[in-house]
Protein backbone atom coordinates (compact mmCIF):
# COMPACT_ATOMS: atom_id res chain seq x y z
CA UNK A 1 0.00 0.00 0.00
CA UNK A 2 3.06 1.87 0.81
CA UNK A 3 3.74 1.91 -2.87
CA UNK A 4 0.97 3.86 -4.06
CA UNK A 5 1.91 6.77 -1.64
CA UNK A 6 4.97 7.97 -3.98
CA UNK A 7 4.55 7.02 -7.42
CA UNK A 8 4.68 9.57 -10.43
CA UNK A 9 1.14 7.98 -11.73
CA UNK A 10 -1.13 5.47 -9.99
CA UNK A 11 0.21 1.97 -10.61
CA UNK A 12 -0.79 -0.45 -12.22
CA UNK A 13 -2.49 -2.50 -9.08
CA UNK A 14 -4.06 0.53 -8.32
CA UNK A 15 -6.02 0.55 -11.57
CA UNK A 16 -6.43 -2.94 -11.46
CA UNK A 17 -8.23 -2.97 -7.95
CA UNK A 18 -10.11 -0.12 -9.38
CA UNK A 19 -11.02 -1.47 -12.57
CA UNK A 20 -11.93 -4.85 -10.29
CA UNK A 21 -14.14 -3.24 -7.96
CA UNK A 22 -16.35 -1.15 -10.34
CA UNK A 23 -16.70 -4.33 -12.74
CA UNK A 24 -17.63 -6.43 -9.93
CA UNK A 25 -20.14 -3.58 -8.32
CA UNK A 26 -23.09 -4.34 -10.58
CA UNK A 27 -22.58 -8.22 -9.74
CA UNK A 28 -22.64 -7.74 -6.54
CA UNK A 29 -25.75 -5.41 -7.08
CA UNK A 30 -27.34 -8.49 -8.78
CA UNK A 31 -26.40 -11.23 -5.85
CA UNK A 32 -27.78 -8.97 -3.41
CA UNK A 33 -30.85 -8.57 -5.22
CA UNK A 34 -31.72 -11.78 -5.81
CA UNK A 35 -30.86 -13.25 -2.92
CA UNK A 36 -33.69 -15.35 -1.35
CA UNK A 37 -35.88 -12.76 1.35
CA UNK A 38 -35.76 -13.18 4.69
CA UNK A 39 -37.79 -15.04 6.68
CA UNK A 40 -38.92 -12.20 8.96
CA UNK A 41 -38.01 -9.20 7.19
CA UNK A 42 -38.86 -9.87 3.68
CA UNK A 43 -36.91 -7.69 1.07
CA UNK A 44 -35.99 -5.50 3.70
CA UNK A 45 -32.96 -7.73 4.89
CA UNK A 46 -31.57 -7.36 1.20
CA UNK A 47 -29.98 -3.82 2.73
CA UNK A 48 -27.63 -5.71 4.78
CA UNK A 49 -25.29 -6.43 1.68
CA UNK A 50 -25.21 -2.66 1.49
CA UNK A 51 -25.22 -2.47 5.12
CA UNK A 52 -22.32 -4.84 6.29
CA UNK A 53 -19.37 -4.14 3.14
CA UNK A 54 -19.84 -0.60 4.21
CA UNK A 55 -19.37 -0.73 8.17
CA UNK A 56 -16.72 -3.31 7.62
CA UNK A 57 -15.49 -0.85 5.50
CA UNK A 58 -15.24 1.42 7.87
CA UNK A 59 -13.85 -0.08 10.63
CA UNK A 60 -11.19 -1.58 7.87
CA UNK A 61 -10.30 1.42 7.05
CA UNK A 62 -10.01 2.65 10.44
CA UNK A 63 -7.51 -0.08 11.47
CA UNK A 64 -5.50 0.60 8.44
CA UNK A 65 -5.18 4.27 9.67
CA UNK A 66 -4.28 3.14 13.15
CA UNK A 67 -1.25 0.98 12.15
CA UNK A 68 0.16 3.36 9.70
CA UNK A 69 -0.15 5.92 12.37
CA UNK A 70 1.89 3.88 14.62
CA UNK A 71 4.31 3.02 11.44
CA UNK A 72 4.60 6.96 11.62
CA UNK A 73 5.00 7.38 14.94
CA UNK A 74 8.22 5.24 14.82
CA UNK A 75 9.41 5.27 11.50
CA UNK A 76 8.62 9.05 11.26
CA UNK A 77 8.14 9.03 7.27
CA UNK A 78 5.56 11.05 5.85
CA UNK A 79 4.30 8.26 3.33
CA UNK A 80 3.46 6.17 6.55
CA UNK A 81 0.84 9.74 7.15
CA UNK A 82 -0.46 10.09 4.01
CA UNK A 83 -1.72 6.49 3.63
CA UNK A 84 -3.55 6.61 7.37
CA UNK A 85 -4.49 9.70 6.60
CA UNK A 86 -6.06 8.41 2.93
CA UNK A 87 -7.70 5.63 4.88
CA UNK A 88 -8.99 7.98 7.31
CA UNK A 89 -11.07 10.14 4.38
CA UNK A 90 -12.66 6.70 3.02
CA UNK A 91 -13.34 5.36 6.54
CA UNK A 92 -14.92 8.26 7.29
CA UNK A 93 -17.00 8.11 4.13
CA UNK A 94 -17.87 4.56 4.46
CA UNK A 95 -18.96 4.99 7.61
CA UNK A 96 -21.58 7.51 6.84
CA UNK A 97 -22.69 5.10 4.38
CA UNK A 98 -23.36 2.49 6.88
CA UNK A 99 -25.25 5.08 9.23
CA UNK A 100 -27.64 6.58 6.16
CA UNK A 101 -28.22 2.80 5.16
CA UNK A 102 -28.52 1.46 8.56
CA UNK A 103 -31.27 4.63 9.60
CA UNK A 104 -33.30 3.71 6.42
CA UNK A 105 -33.42 0.38 7.50
CA UNK A 106 -34.35 1.55 10.97
CA UNK A 107 -37.25 3.41 9.68
CA UNK A 108 -39.29 0.84 8.49
CA UNK A 109 -38.42 -2.46 11.55
CA UNK A 110 -37.61 -0.33 14.09
CA UNK A 111 -40.12 2.67 13.39
CA UNK A 112 -37.98 5.43 13.74
CA UNK A 113 -34.77 6.64 11.95
CA UNK A 114 -32.65 6.89 15.36
CA UNK A 115 -32.68 5.17 18.98
CA UNK A 116 -29.91 6.03 21.45
CA UNK A 117 -29.09 2.60 21.16
CA UNK A 118 -25.24 1.48 22.00
CA UNK A 119 -24.27 -0.11 18.79
CA UNK A 120 -25.49 3.28 16.88
CA UNK A 121 -24.03 5.27 19.57
CA UNK A 122 -20.81 4.29 19.60
CA UNK A 123 -20.39 3.94 16.14
CA UNK A 124 -21.91 7.71 15.64
CA UNK A 125 -18.62 8.21 18.26
CA UNK A 126 -16.62 6.57 15.89
CA UNK A 127 -17.44 8.70 13.37
CA UNK A 128 -17.24 12.06 15.50
CA UNK A 129 -13.35 10.94 16.44
CA UNK A 130 -12.54 10.61 12.78
CA UNK A 131 -14.52 14.25 12.13
CA UNK A 132 -11.96 15.44 14.46
CA UNK A 133 -8.93 13.66 12.92
CA UNK A 134 -9.42 16.22 10.22
CA UNK A 135 -10.60 18.90 12.31
CA UNK A 136 -7.09 18.77 13.60
CA UNK A 137 -5.08 18.17 10.82
CA UNK A 138 -6.38 21.43 9.44
CA UNK A 139 -5.61 23.18 12.80
CA UNK A 140 -2.30 22.79 13.00
CA UNK A 141 0.05 24.74 10.39
CA UNK A 142 3.73 22.69 10.98
CA UNK A 143 3.24 19.80 8.98
CA UNK A 144 5.56 17.64 11.31
CA UNK A 145 3.45 18.55 14.35
CA UNK A 146 0.14 17.95 11.87
CA UNK A 147 1.76 14.41 10.98
CA UNK A 148 2.11 13.52 14.67
CA UNK A 149 -0.80 15.00 16.05
CA UNK A 150 -2.79 13.36 13.80
CA UNK A 151 -0.93 9.86 13.77
CA UNK A 152 -2.05 10.22 17.77
CA UNK A 153 -5.90 10.53 17.52
CA UNK A 154 -5.48 8.34 14.68
CA UNK A 155 -3.95 5.79 17.33
CA UNK A 156 -6.26 6.82 20.32
CA UNK A 157 -9.31 7.03 18.56
CA UNK A 158 -9.15 3.70 17.24
CA UNK A 159 -9.73 1.83 20.76
CA UNK A 160 -13.46 2.71 19.87
CA UNK A 161 -13.73 0.66 16.96
CA UNK A 162 -13.05 -3.01 19.38
CA UNK A 163 -15.39 -1.29 21.52
CA UNK A 164 -18.42 -0.54 18.30
CA UNK A 165 -17.92 -4.00 17.15
CA UNK A 166 -18.65 -5.16 20.66
CA UNK A 167 -21.50 -3.26 21.67
CA UNK A 168 -23.98 -5.55 20.58
CA UNK A 169 -22.91 -8.55 22.20
CA UNK A 170 -22.05 -6.43 25.46
CA UNK A 171 -25.27 -4.68 25.91
CA UNK A 172 -27.43 -7.21 24.11
CA UNK A 173 -29.49 -4.61 22.81
CA UNK A 174 -32.09 -3.75 20.06
CA UNK A 175 -29.43 -3.98 17.14
CA UNK A 176 -28.58 -7.33 15.42
CA UNK A 177 -26.43 -9.87 16.77
CA UNK A 178 -23.47 -10.25 14.53
CA UNK A 179 -24.06 -12.73 11.53
CA UNK A 180 -20.67 -13.71 11.67
CA UNK A 181 -19.30 -13.54 14.86
CA UNK A 182 -15.42 -13.11 14.37
CA UNK A 183 -14.66 -13.66 18.43
CA UNK A 184 -16.01 -17.45 17.87
CA UNK A 185 -16.08 -17.93 14.19
CA UNK A 186 -19.68 -18.80 14.09
CA UNK A 187 -22.09 -17.97 11.14
CA UNK A 188 -25.69 -17.48 11.64
CA UNK A 189 -26.92 -17.17 7.97
CA UNK A 190 -29.00 -18.56 5.30
CA UNK A 191 -26.06 -19.90 2.81
CA UNK A 192 -26.90 -18.44 0.17
CA UNK A 193 -27.23 -15.15 1.73
CA UNK A 194 -23.91 -15.57 3.17
CA UNK A 195 -22.48 -16.47 -0.36
CA UNK A 196 -24.46 -12.93 -1.47
CA UNK A 197 -22.66 -11.13 1.41
CA UNK A 198 -19.36 -12.23 1.49
CA UNK A 199 -19.37 -11.56 -2.59
CA UNK A 200 -20.50 -7.91 -1.67
CA UNK A 201 -17.67 -7.87 1.19
CA UNK A 202 -15.08 -9.07 -1.70
CA UNK A 203 -16.44 -6.13 -4.12
CA UNK A 204 -16.46 -3.94 -1.64
CA UNK A 205 -13.01 -4.47 -0.19
CA UNK A 206 -11.43 -4.12 -3.32
CA UNK A 207 -12.78 -1.04 -4.18
CA UNK A 208 -11.63 0.32 -0.68
CA UNK A 209 -7.74 -1.08 -1.74
CA UNK A 210 -8.03 0.90 -4.99
CA UNK A 211 -9.37 3.91 -3.52
CA UNK A 212 -6.58 4.07 -0.40
CA UNK A 213 -4.16 4.04 -3.30
CA UNK A 214 -5.20 6.16 -5.45
CA UNK A 215 -5.81 8.55 -2.63
CA UNK A 216 -2.24 8.18 -1.41
CA UNK A 217 -1.41 8.70 -5.09
CA UNK A 218 -2.89 12.37 -4.35
CA UNK A 219 -2.32 12.69 -1.39
CA UNK A 220 1.79 12.48 -2.32
CA UNK A 221 1.19 15.04 -5.62
CA UNK A 222 -0.39 17.74 -3.05
CA UNK A 223 2.78 17.37 -0.85
CA UNK A 224 5.00 17.70 -3.76
CA UNK A 225 3.16 20.85 -4.93
CA UNK A 226 3.63 21.86 -1.51
CA UNK A 227 7.06 21.65 -1.25
CA UNK A 228 7.68 23.22 -4.32
CA UNK B 1 8.63 7.23 40.24
CA UNK B 2 10.37 9.77 42.11
CA UNK B 3 10.10 12.32 39.39
CA UNK B 4 6.33 11.01 39.10
CA UNK B 5 5.58 12.33 42.30
CA UNK B 6 7.72 15.58 42.67
CA UNK B 7 6.20 16.99 39.44
CA UNK B 8 2.89 16.35 40.35
CA UNK B 9 3.45 17.63 44.24
CA UNK B 10 5.16 21.28 42.30
CA UNK B 11 2.16 21.53 40.19
CA UNK B 12 -0.61 20.61 43.26
CA UNK B 13 1.31 23.43 45.15
CA UNK B 14 1.03 25.47 42.32
CA UNK B 15 -2.46 25.22 42.15
CA UNK B 16 -2.98 25.18 45.67
CA UNK B 17 -1.13 28.40 46.51
CA UNK B 18 -3.23 30.24 43.75
CA UNK B 19 -6.73 29.17 44.87
CA UNK B 20 -9.09 31.07 42.85
CA UNK B 21 -8.66 28.42 39.90
CA UNK B 22 -9.79 25.84 41.77
CA UNK B 23 -12.46 27.66 43.72
CA UNK B 24 -13.55 28.79 39.77
CA UNK B 25 -13.92 25.36 38.80
CA UNK B 26 -15.92 24.42 41.90
CA UNK B 27 -18.69 27.16 41.39
CA UNK B 28 -19.18 26.61 37.78
CA UNK B 29 -19.42 23.29 38.28
CA UNK B 30 -22.03 24.61 41.18
CA UNK B 31 -23.86 27.14 38.16
CA UNK B 32 -23.73 24.07 35.58
CA UNK B 33 -25.81 22.26 38.10
CA UNK B 34 -28.30 24.81 38.87
CA UNK B 35 -28.94 25.80 35.24
CA UNK B 36 -29.70 21.96 34.50
CA UNK B 37 -31.76 21.46 37.58
CA UNK B 38 -33.64 24.56 36.64
CA UNK B 39 -34.36 23.36 33.36
CA UNK B 40 -35.25 20.27 33.67
CA UNK B 41 -38.21 21.37 36.19
CA UNK B 42 -38.84 21.09 40.03
CA UNK B 43 -40.35 17.25 40.58
CA UNK B 44 -38.65 15.17 42.11
CA UNK B 45 -38.74 11.74 39.64
CA UNK B 46 -37.30 13.33 36.63
CA UNK B 47 -34.09 15.11 38.49
CA UNK B 48 -32.94 11.93 40.13
CA UNK B 49 -33.32 10.05 36.76
CA UNK B 50 -31.28 12.96 34.98
CA UNK B 51 -28.52 13.06 37.72
CA UNK B 52 -26.06 10.25 36.72
CA UNK B 53 -25.93 11.99 33.33
CA UNK B 54 -25.78 15.80 34.40
CA UNK B 55 -23.13 14.94 37.40
CA UNK B 56 -20.51 13.19 34.46
CA UNK B 57 -21.61 16.01 31.94
CA UNK B 58 -20.61 18.07 34.19
CA UNK B 59 -17.43 16.54 35.80
CA UNK B 60 -16.61 16.40 31.72
CA UNK B 61 -16.41 20.19 31.51
CA UNK B 62 -14.92 20.49 34.42
CA UNK B 63 -11.89 17.96 33.77
CA UNK B 64 -11.57 19.64 30.25
CA UNK B 65 -11.11 22.60 31.83
CA UNK B 66 -8.56 21.32 34.14
CA UNK B 67 -6.44 19.74 32.01
CA UNK B 68 -5.60 22.80 29.82
CA UNK B 69 -4.45 24.24 33.14
CA UNK B 70 -2.04 20.82 33.36
CA UNK B 71 0.42 22.46 30.98
CA UNK B 72 -0.52 26.37 30.81
CA UNK B 73 2.04 27.36 33.35
CA UNK B 74 4.61 25.27 31.24
CA UNK B 75 3.88 27.34 28.23
CA UNK B 76 3.84 30.53 30.13
CA UNK B 77 6.89 30.53 31.47
CA UNK B 78 8.33 28.24 28.97
CA UNK B 79 9.63 25.56 30.66
CA UNK B 80 8.18 22.84 28.96
CA UNK B 81 11.33 22.74 26.96
CA UNK B 82 13.23 22.21 30.00
CA UNK B 83 11.70 19.61 31.19
CA UNK B 84 11.64 17.95 27.83
CA UNK B 85 15.57 18.88 28.45
CA UNK B 86 16.22 16.19 31.36
CA UNK B 87 18.22 12.87 30.34
CA UNK B 88 16.25 9.30 29.59
CA UNK B 89 12.60 8.39 28.97
CA UNK B 90 10.22 11.44 28.68
CA UNK B 91 6.84 8.85 30.13
CA UNK B 92 7.48 10.50 33.21
CA UNK B 93 6.11 14.02 32.25
CA UNK B 94 3.05 12.54 31.04
CA UNK B 95 2.33 10.06 34.21
CA UNK B 96 3.06 13.17 36.42
CA UNK B 97 0.65 15.36 34.98
CA UNK B 98 -1.74 12.96 35.08
CA UNK B 99 -1.09 12.20 38.33
CA UNK B 100 -1.50 16.18 39.26
CA UNK B 101 -5.05 15.88 37.59
CA UNK B 102 -5.95 12.79 39.52
CA UNK B 103 -4.90 14.72 43.11
CA UNK B 104 -7.12 17.64 42.09
CA UNK B 105 -9.60 16.20 40.14
CA UNK B 106 -10.70 13.15 42.97
CA UNK B 107 -11.45 15.47 45.84
CA UNK B 108 -13.17 17.85 43.46
CA UNK B 109 -15.50 15.35 41.57
CA UNK B 110 -16.50 14.13 45.22
CA UNK B 111 -17.42 17.37 46.35
CA UNK B 112 -19.26 17.57 43.01
CA UNK B 113 -20.73 14.29 43.81
CA UNK B 114 -22.02 15.59 46.85
CA UNK B 115 -23.63 18.58 45.69
CA UNK B 116 -25.33 16.61 42.57
CA UNK B 117 -26.59 14.28 45.37
CA UNK B 118 -27.77 17.18 47.35
CA UNK B 119 -29.77 19.03 44.66
CA UNK B 120 -31.02 16.01 42.78
CA UNK B 121 -32.28 14.23 45.17
CA UNK B 122 -29.34 11.36 45.14
CA UNK B 123 -29.34 8.54 47.20
CA UNK B 124 -26.03 8.10 48.75
CA UNK B 125 -26.42 4.86 50.53
CA UNK B 126 -23.72 2.59 48.99
CA UNK B 127 -21.28 4.69 49.24
CA UNK B 128 -18.44 2.11 48.63
CA UNK B 129 -19.14 1.45 45.29
CA UNK B 130 -20.11 4.76 43.76
CA UNK B 131 -16.54 5.62 45.02
CA UNK B 132 -14.96 3.09 42.80
CA UNK B 133 -16.94 4.38 39.67
CA UNK B 134 -16.12 7.85 40.49
CA UNK B 135 -12.77 7.08 40.45
CA UNK B 136 -12.59 4.49 37.54
CA UNK B 137 -14.49 7.08 35.58
CA UNK B 138 -12.30 10.49 36.41
CA UNK B 139 -8.92 7.97 35.55
CA UNK B 140 -10.58 7.96 32.45
CA UNK B 141 -11.04 11.79 31.67
CA UNK B 142 -8.03 12.60 33.06
CA UNK B 143 -5.64 9.92 31.22
CA UNK B 144 -7.21 11.34 27.66
CA UNK B 145 -7.30 14.84 28.63
CA UNK B 146 -4.07 14.94 30.17
CA UNK B 147 -2.09 13.63 27.03
CA UNK B 148 -4.20 15.95 24.66
CA UNK B 149 -3.27 18.93 26.66
CA UNK B 150 -0.27 18.40 26.00
CA UNK B 151 0.04 17.52 22.41
CA UNK B 152 -1.91 21.00 21.95
CA UNK B 153 0.21 23.07 24.57
CA UNK B 154 1.97 24.52 22.20
CA UNK B 155 -0.96 25.39 19.41
CA UNK B 156 -3.03 28.49 19.06
CA UNK B 157 -6.91 27.74 19.13
CA UNK B 158 -6.69 24.51 21.72
CA UNK B 159 -9.47 25.72 23.60
CA UNK B 160 -12.22 24.68 20.98
CA UNK B 161 -9.90 21.67 19.41
CA UNK B 162 -9.40 20.95 23.25
CA UNK B 163 -12.69 19.53 24.12
CA UNK B 164 -13.70 18.61 20.54
CA UNK B 165 -11.35 15.81 20.29
CA UNK B 166 -11.74 15.29 24.34
CA UNK B 167 -15.35 14.62 24.19
CA UNK B 168 -15.58 12.18 21.24
CA UNK B 169 -12.66 9.92 23.06
CA UNK B 170 -14.22 10.09 26.29
CA UNK B 171 -17.47 9.35 25.35
CA UNK B 172 -17.42 5.43 26.36
CA UNK B 173 -15.92 6.30 29.73
CA UNK B 174 -19.73 8.52 30.09
CA UNK B 175 -21.24 6.56 29.00
CA UNK B 176 -20.04 3.56 31.20
CA UNK B 177 -19.93 5.59 34.27
CA UNK B 178 -23.18 6.84 33.78
CA UNK B 179 -25.10 3.85 33.41
CA UNK B 180 -22.79 2.34 36.19
CA UNK B 181 -23.80 5.39 38.48
CA UNK B 182 -27.48 4.63 37.38
CA UNK B 183 -27.38 1.37 38.35
CA UNK B 184 -25.60 1.92 41.76
CA UNK B 185 -28.61 4.38 42.53
CA UNK B 186 -31.42 2.38 41.17
CA UNK B 187 -30.27 -0.61 43.49
CA UNK B 188 -28.77 -2.83 41.29
CA UNK B 189 -26.84 -5.85 42.74
CA UNK B 190 -23.12 -5.28 42.49
CA UNK B 191 -23.12 -7.93 39.58
CA UNK B 192 -24.84 -6.17 36.89
CA UNK B 193 -22.73 -3.37 37.46
CA UNK B 194 -19.51 -5.11 37.43
CA UNK B 195 -19.77 -5.08 33.67
CA UNK B 196 -19.84 -1.68 33.21
CA UNK B 197 -17.11 -1.15 35.63
CA UNK B 198 -14.80 -3.99 33.77
CA UNK B 199 -15.22 -1.80 30.37
CA UNK B 200 -14.02 1.24 32.87
CA UNK B 201 -11.09 -0.19 33.84
CA UNK B 202 -10.33 -1.52 30.49
CA UNK B 203 -10.56 1.44 28.85
CA UNK B 204 -8.71 2.94 31.51
CA UNK B 205 -5.58 0.75 31.48
CA UNK B 206 -5.34 0.84 27.59
CA UNK B 207 -5.38 4.43 27.45
CA UNK B 208 -2.88 5.50 30.11
CA UNK B 209 -0.97 2.77 28.44
CA UNK B 210 -1.13 3.54 25.39
CA UNK B 211 -0.72 7.59 26.20
CA UNK B 212 2.08 7.16 28.30
CA UNK B 213 3.73 5.54 25.78
CA UNK B 214 2.80 8.05 22.74
CA UNK B 215 3.51 10.93 25.00
CA UNK B 216 7.39 11.20 24.23
CA UNK B 217 7.01 10.59 20.42
CA UNK B 218 4.51 13.43 20.02
CA UNK B 219 5.87 15.67 22.28
CA UNK B 220 9.73 16.02 20.83
CA UNK B 221 9.69 17.24 17.93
Amino acid sequence: MLKAANPDRPDLLTWAFLALGLALLPVGLYVALSAPPDVNQGYLARIMYLHVPTAWLGYLAFFVTFLYSLLYLFRQDPRYDRVASASAEIGLVFMGLALVTGMLWARPTWGVYWTWEPRLTTTAILFAVYVGYFLLRGAIEDPELRRKAAAAVGVLGFINVPISYMSVKWWRSLHQTQSIDLTTGKIHMAPEMLQALLFNLLVFTLLYLGFVRFRGFLAALEARKQEA
Amino acid sequence: MRRVLLLALRDLRLEVRDRSGLLSLLVFFAVMLFVMALALGPEEAPLRRAAPGVLWVALAFMSTLLSSRAFALEVEEGTLDDLLLTPGGKEWIYLGKLLFQLLLLFPLSLLALLMAAGLFYLPLERGLPLLFTLFLGVLGYASVATFYAGLLARLRGREALLPLLLFSLVVPVVLASVRATAGLVEGLPVAEVADWWRLLLVFDVVYVTASALLFPVVLEG
